[in-house]
């Protein structure tokens, strides 16, 4: 039944509340199937609760969500058998041995030995736990207790992937692994949805990103796309072989995307645009008569989309 | 029924719940130190109740099955705020089987802590037998079966706040063993306290698990009335506690 559907997740006026506080708001997003969505968004602005809604961990209080089209309130339990959740800050297992945690996890996903400890074996190995293995879990660091959270995911292998901040608290090498293990899950046929506040995660994961903000999605788009709806984002740095004129400047002025233009020096000009590779090559045109020694253009990077988009709705929130 | 999964969760928690055997042990002696100490001390002083010292021995085995199925209720709360109950609730496994693998988990706690304890008052009174032992367990059982129950289903409390589930879990306690007949026989209370004790679950409880030692009848509560309530009390709690458990337990707030 789950094979075909176009989107993984489908979320109609999904709300939840806690008292007089809204955490998620009429939520309304759809998460094509085989993708890695990236959600986006400062502390406090509902993508936790999102995830735990759809990973049924929290009932919604309004609205629903289809989930591989099942039902998150109607039917949690097959919602339940096709999710699975690695949570922000893993804890409530003190005393077990990573050892135990991940061969409980297969079991509940059904795993039978022999292959339940021949992937339990592998998946310590692939996320270099092997060693500590039998230490309890209290004595693990907050780096390889993140690590045994996400390498949950990976003796189930769930068709849908829900990881909450899976690098906060890992170190560089690490990271780098569990972006190419969250990778792996897609390529294996998962749908993921990553929810982060780092940047560079998101740059790296995402085949779409959403960003949230004030328990409401702002926008959802794919990253380069993202990054032109910045206006005046790209910089465009023109390096002329003689001294620019009036002429130069009034013709740059008047070509559609431009929003802004300094003077570095006299023959040095620095553009803010919309879209360079629509507004390069009117402006070339227009210019042909005048002698270009570089063009160097500058993409906006994820942080200035956020930052563009996430400060003026956080003001109005 | 997942029996697959809901027997692996037993198991998981299950090696939590005796990771530390030491402190079986300790309540064990524990045990001892109160049935052969205080139990001698306080025999010597109640002398309206013939065989006292075997009295106070069955109340303690009736406390202790009230402490341990009420740690089992205050656990289900603490994993909810420690962060596991989120996990297990993400898990493939129904809310209604997820409650009762809980209460499987704290009736085998309840008997292994309790199974020595019992041994020894059976022995001692000198009426140990197969069919008095396995009373004894059925009792203790539907005991710690209807004060689970209701201490999940009270978690539901806790859920919005946790010092209002407190208050009320700490004085619910309180009145459950003072009124009733974990100490006490009815026929030395006075009317009052009597009335209080009558209504009280743990009190029948009590005295049906005094039968299985042969104490004076004439003290111990109706034997039929006894088990009818001790039945409902397992029967209400558990139902109570599976609605609860599927409607409103979910995890803690987050962000």
């Amino acid at each position: 039944m789950t094979d075909w559907l176009s989107f993984a997740v489908e979320t109609y006026d999904l709300t939840k509340r806690y008292g007089n506080f809204t955490a998620l708001d009429k939520l309304n997003i759809k998460v094509e199937s085989g993708q890695i969505r990236v959600l986006l968004g400062p502390n406090g602005s509902g993508k936790t609760t999102f995830l735990h809604l759809i990973a049924t961990v929290l009932r919604p209080t309004e609205g629903t969500a289809k989930v591989l089209g099942y039902d998150i309130i109607k039917q949690q339990l097959k919602v339940r058998q096709l999710v699975s959740i690695a949570f922000q800050d893993p804890r409530g297992f003190w005393r077990h041995k990573p050892r135990h945690i991940l061969s409980f996890h297969a079991s509940m996903y059904g795993l039978k030995e022999p292959d339940k400890s021949a992937i339990v074996e592998r998946t310590l190995k692939e996320f270099e736990l092997w060693e500590s293995r039998d230490k309890k879990f209290m004595d693990l660091s907050g780096g390889q207790a993140k690590r045994l959270e996400v390498a949950k995911l990976f003796v189930s292998y769930p068709q849908l992937a829900l990881l909450d901040e899976p690098t906060a608290m890992v170190d560089l090498d690490g990271k780098r692994l569990m972006w190419d293990k969250i990778k792996e899950l897609r390529e294996r046929g998962s749908t993921v949805i990553v929810a982060t506040n780092e940047v560079r995660e998101a740059e790296y994961l995402a085949d779409k990103i959403t960003i949230f903000a004030s328990g409401k999605d702002v926008v959802t788009d794919t990253l380069s796309n993202l990054k032109d709806s910045v206006k005046g984002g790209d910089i465009v740095d023109l390096e002329f072989a003689e001294p620019t004129n009036l002429f130069v400047m009034e013709t740059i002025k008047s070509v559609p995307g431009t929003v802004g233009i300094i003077e570095i020096d006299p023959r040095h000009l620095r553009v803010s645009v919309s879209r360079s590779e629509d507004w390069l090559p009117i402006t070339l045109k227009l210019l042909q008569g005048i002698k270009l020694q570089s063009v160097h253009i500058t993409e906006p990077s994820l942080d200035d989309v956020f930052m563009t988009i996430v400060k003026p709705s956080k003001g109005a929130g | 029924m997942n029996t697959y999964q809901v027997s692996s969760l037993l198991r998981f928690d299950l090696r939590e719940a005796f990771n530390s055997p030491l402190w079986i042990g300790y309540s064990w002696i524990y045990f001892l130190f109160q049935f052969f100490v205080y139990g001698s001390i306080m025999s010597t002083l109640v002398i309206t109740v013939h065989d006292y010292f075997f009295y106070y021995g069955t109340g303690l085995v009736v406390l202790s099955t009230f402490n341990i199925a009420s740690w089992s209720g205050r656990r289900f709360v603490e994993s909810a705020h420690e962060g596991r109950l989120r996990y297990i609730l993400s898990l493939p496994i129904g809310r209604d089987e997820f409650f009762i693998e809980q209460l499987v988990l704290g009736v085998i706690v309840n008997l292994v802590r309790t199974l020595p304890p019992v041994l020894i008052v059976l022995f001692m009174s000198g009426l140990f037998s197969l069919a008095n032992f396995l009373f004894t367990l059925l009792v203790l059982t539907l005991l710690a079966i209807g004060i689970m129950g209701l201490m999940v289903s009270l978690s539901v409390i806790a859920f919005k706040s946790f010092d209002i589930y407190s208050a009320i879990v700490a004085a619910l306690s309180a009145l459950l063993i003072r009124f009733s007949t974990i100490s006490y026989p009815i026929s030395s209370m006075n009317e009052i306290y009597a009335k209080a004790t009558l209504s009280n679950p743990i009190a029948y409880g009590a005295d049906l698990l005094r039968r299985a030692i042969g104490l004076d009848t004439s003290l111990l509560l109706s034997p039929s009335l006894s088990a009818s309530v001790l039945v409902a009390l397992a029967v209400g709690t558990l139902f109570l506690g599976i609605f609860f458990t599927g409607r409103f337990v979910e995890g803690v707030r987050s962000s």
